[in-house]
């Protein structure tokens, strides 16, 4: 496992996303809510580029004729055939056990203690911190 | 028809790769459709696909829309790197959705048929085709069976117009002798014909289930419904039978269906053969002369040997042609929609069958 600068806390807002290259992986990483969270950009349906997809809530499980949305903002829809993820988990909606795209850890670290491995293109602030992936 | 390729487009020689049965090519604005159509048509033309049944989540893969703008499949440069050069395809072949087919008009139809084949030519099969990568169908109005024939006549020769296709949304089974000059015209140039869904319920066709679905899920799951209804009535009409050289290709009809439909239909037919005489051998038996199926959206149970079984129970080697559908939401992907197969029958699947069906090199 090692250890992946994916960018500045600020460039990556609640809501938003960033999909990096991790040693030839690509993977997506996301805010959701001030939480970071970080998913193989590869379906596994169809290895679509999954991270590429909507980020949006989901019509939660409801009575007949009934419509209750929720999780706003945690909810992954595949680009191509629509299949629904939980990015806090990577696990499908429609079966969360036995379909799931991998995941991996994401810290965010203060500069200070990133600024080793920081590369020239990111100039560093002392608040702003970096947000690292693990994979 | 104008012409203005600028290169010239290879016709001859045979190309490696896979054949992908079912590609839509979308023009960037309907200007470009609007252009080839005469007075009134120009002006009475707004387009427009089905108008309902839209999928409620997207209709088209999201990575499939050009960042220089226009519509998904619009792109010529962005299909080729999506689809023809990650896959490896040979021939990609271009069904257009016209959505002619719904109109209460049969002249309006027609005009728009004839339009998109004008700009499909003048375009896919020319300016974008100088490695002649994409063919093309002919789209015809089955509202109008004497002036389809007509626009298949109009196009017959052409290099790359390889079928005449139609929607699989009908107002009466097409075994019925009112369609039978599309056929008599496709069997003379030696066309097959592609049976594609869209407009199943919509304008003036029938719905294929009792009534209208209340749900997208349902339309799209029930659209096997009306090509079971045509196939059934392809062979108990005895079309094949007049028109010795007629073939029919179902795109996205479903895959699963057809071994047991056609245990079905030969069991009726032992008991029932006296009220369609000219059927003279078990209906099963004209399908490898006359019928193909596409795969995409190719059923996937949980099992794996379910599937393959159900592949050699249809005669798949020789019945099924590979189609991704792109770049539609429900895209098969070349390497991911199908299990593992055995080699001979990959190969006839994803190229030999449609390479023999469609007379490519």
């Amino acid at each position: 496992m090692a250890r992946h600068i994916v960018g500045r806390v600020s460039e990556i807002l609640p809501g938003t996303s960033k999909i990096v290259d991790a040693n030839g992986r690509s993977i997506g990483v996301f805010n959701v809510d001030g939480r970071y969270y970080a998913l193989l950009n590869r379906c596994p349906h169809q290895a679509a580029p999954l991270c590429q997809g909507a980020v949006k809530g989901m019509a939660l499980p409801s009575k007949p004729g009934e419509y209750v949305w929720g999780r706003e903002g945690e909810i992954l829809r595949c680009p191509w055939h629509g299949w629904e993820f939980d990015i806090t988990t990577g696990r499908s909606i429609f079966s969360p056990h036995r379909m799931r795209v991998r995941t991996y850890e994401v810290t965010v670290e203060s500069t200070d203690v990133a600024e080793e491995e920081r590369v020239e293109t990111y100039p560093v602030t002392v608040e702003d911190g970096l947000v690292i992936l693990h994979a | 028809m104008v012409q203005t390729e600028t290169r010239p487009i290879q016709t001859q020689s045979s190309r490696v790769g896979i054949v992908d049965c079912d590609v839509h090519p979308t023009p960037r604005s309907i200007d470009e459709i609007k252009a080839y159509m005469p007075m009134p048509w120009r002006d009475r033309y707004t387009g427009g696909g089905r108008g309902f049944f839209s999928n409620p989540v997207h209709g088209s893969r999201l990575d499939s829309k050009p960042a220089s703008g226009g519509p998904a499949g619009s792109d010529p440069e962005l299909m080729r790197e999506q689809l023809i050069d990650q896959f490896g395809v040979a021939y990609a072949m271009l069904l257009p959705r016209a959505f002619c087919n719904l109109h209460p008009d049969p002249d309006f139809g027609t005009a728009i048929a004839a339009a998109y084949n004008d700009w499909l030519a003048d375009t896919w099969l020319s300016k974008y085709n100088h490695d002649g990568v994409f063919k093309g169908a002919i789209t015809v109005a089955h509202q109008d069976p004497q002036a389809a024939a007509r626009e298949i006549e109009r196009w017959a020769g052409h290099p790359h117009f390889k079928s005449v296709m139609t929607d699989s949304g009908a107002r009466a089974p097409f075994g019925q002798r009112q369609y039978y000059p599309i056929y008599e015209a496709c069997e003379k140039y030696g066309l097959p014909l592609v049976i594609h869904p869209g407009t199943d319920g919509m304008g003036i066709n029938v719905q294929p289930s009792p009534g209208y679905p209340t749900h997208y899920i349902e339309w799209h799951t029930c659209l096997s419904l009306n090509f079971q209804a045509h196939l059934v009535s392809f062979l108990t009409e005895g079309v094949f039978e007049r028109f010795t050289g007629f073939k029919v290709a179902l795109v996205e009809g479903g895959v699963s269906w057809l071994a047991p439909l056609l245990w079905r239909l030969d069991a009726e037919w032992k008991a029932l053969r006296s009220e369609v005489p000219w059927v003279t051998k078990p209906p099963s038996a004209y399908l490898r002369d006359h019928v193909r199926v596409s795969s995409q959206p190719l059923e996937r149970p949980d099992n794996d040997e379910h599937l393959l079984k159900v592949l050699e129970m249809m005669d798949a080697e020789h019945i099924l042609m590979f189609a991704s559908d792109y770049p539609h939401w429900d895209f098969d992907s070349p390497t991911h929609a199908f299990p593992t197969l055995p080699k001979e029958m990959r190969q006839r699947i994803f190229s030999a069958n449609a390479r023999e069906f469609y007379g490519l090199a």
